[in-house]
């Protein structure tokens, strides 16, 4: 009975795995287990079903704006995507990661970062409009400081390369033309290496 | 048809046009059709990921981020592998707890296992859950549950607390928490009639 001890103890994470309540290295050992065990995958399947009715009983209306700002992307990126390989491939990447935050220049800014391309995908919602001798320009933010990646003269979603484990990405207001190196303070910093 | 439906009986599943066919025409790029799966999905999103992360501020980006991701990765979605609600509040509880666990890894440890101690209610639960006959059963069902049941799986789920946080929250063993997670899930999904 002893040789059954190890599998049962895996086992019994079958609850704690559905409610994403194991740490890391433990999820990713029961994720192992998983392919080999029909009666641990049949139970993950009923706990994860049932956890979504647990979910589905905290709904809450969302704010409002947050339609309209969650459209706008979706449009700006699939058209992004319709017109450019480059760009589709980042959206696309297994490993891709769409992270978006609040910035002080109001509105949000969304980045798409696949490490595996080295690029990432960014566009913007709502931002304060710049006056003609200003643009917006990111940033890759290294443990070296900060790489230029692209000039954004509008909300389209713009792709830049050059991405490296570790790093974040900034924006930050730039005289016309840009800066080799930040001038002032980024209105929005994301940390998006998964 | 014999494939997965998810949770049977719930609005997010059985409305039309079912949200699994929908998640197919987003993948195919379709936009309407990704803007009738926000309007099933945003308040079910935005609710949860409320519920674990509190912060009004912070729930609405990582309910943005989730929602983009939805979109982004449509095509991955599996339905013999579970219903598309199931889908959509899977990527959403995944995406609260991370943020959870990354500000919690940002912060000083000692704090946040101060606040692991504080007593949960019971009807904790009902705070911020919508009116709707849906969050009646649950609730039922929640309290058809044992204390340390019902506490191990809303620390878990809800406040997004790991199952060893989950056993200092309540001071008994990780084995019991463990145990009665599991215990408790298969008395839920029984009371809930969930099919998958």
């Amino acid at each position: 009975m002893v040789r059954f001890l190890p599998r049962r103890r895996v086992h019994v994470l079958a609850g704690a795995y559905a409610l994403d309540a194991l740490a890391a290295s433990e999820r990713d050992r029961f994720e192992r287990h998983l392919p080999d065990c029909q009666s641990c995958s049949d139970e993950v399947r009923g706990f994860t079903a049932t956890a979504t009715a647990l979910g589905l009983a905290a709904a809450a209306p969302p704010p409002p704006d947050l339609r309209q700002r969650v459209l706008a992307v979706v449009a700006a990126l699939g058209s992004a995507q319709a017109g450019d390989a480059e760009i589709a491939a980042v959206l696309s990447a297994p490993d891709a990661r769409t992270t978006s935050a609040g910035t002080s220049a109001g509105g949000t800014a969304t980045v798409v970062a696949s490490l595996a391309e080295g690029k990432v995908v960014f566009t913007s919602f709502g931002l304060r409009a710049l006056s003609p001798a200003e643009v917006y320009e990111l940033w890759f933010i290294g443990t070296g400081g900060a790489r230029p990646a692209a000039l954004l003269p509008s909300a389209d979603p713009v792709l830049a390369a050059g991405l490296e484990a570790g790093d974040a990405i900034g924006v930050t207001v730039e005289p016309a033309g840009g800066s080799a190196a930040p001038t002032t303070t980024p209105i929005v910093v994301m940390a998006v290496a998964a | 048809m014999t494939e997965p439906s998810g949770v049977r009986d719930n609005p997010a599943e059985r409305s039309r046009p079912p949200l699994d066919a929908l998640l197919v025409q987003v993948a195919h790029g379709d936009q309407a059709a990704y803007e009738s799966v926000y309007d099933q999905m945003a308040g079910p999103v935005y609710g949860l990921v409320r519920r674990v992360l509190r912060d009004a501020a912070q729930s609405e980006e990582v309910a943005q981020e989730v929602l983009l991701e939805v979109w982004r990765t449509a095509s991955r979605f599996d339905p013999s592998r579970g219903g598309a609600a199931t889908w959509v509040m899977t990527i959403a509880h995944r995406r609260a707890v991370d943020r959870v666990r990354s500000e919690a890894a940002a912060v000083e440890r000692d704090s946040r296992y101060a606040a692991a101690y504080e007593p949960v209610a019971g009807d904790e639960v009902a705070e911020g859950v919508v009116a709707s006959l849906e969050a009646d059963r649950v609730r039922r069902c929640l309290d058809g549950l044992t204390t340390l049941q019902r506490e191990s799986i809303t620390l878990a789920y809800y406040s997004g607390y790991t199952y060893p946080q989950v056993a200092a929250a309540l001071r008994v063993g990780l084995s019991a928490v463990k145990t009665r997670i599991r215990d408790g899930l298969t008395r839920l999904r029984d009371c809930l009639g969930v099919t998958w």
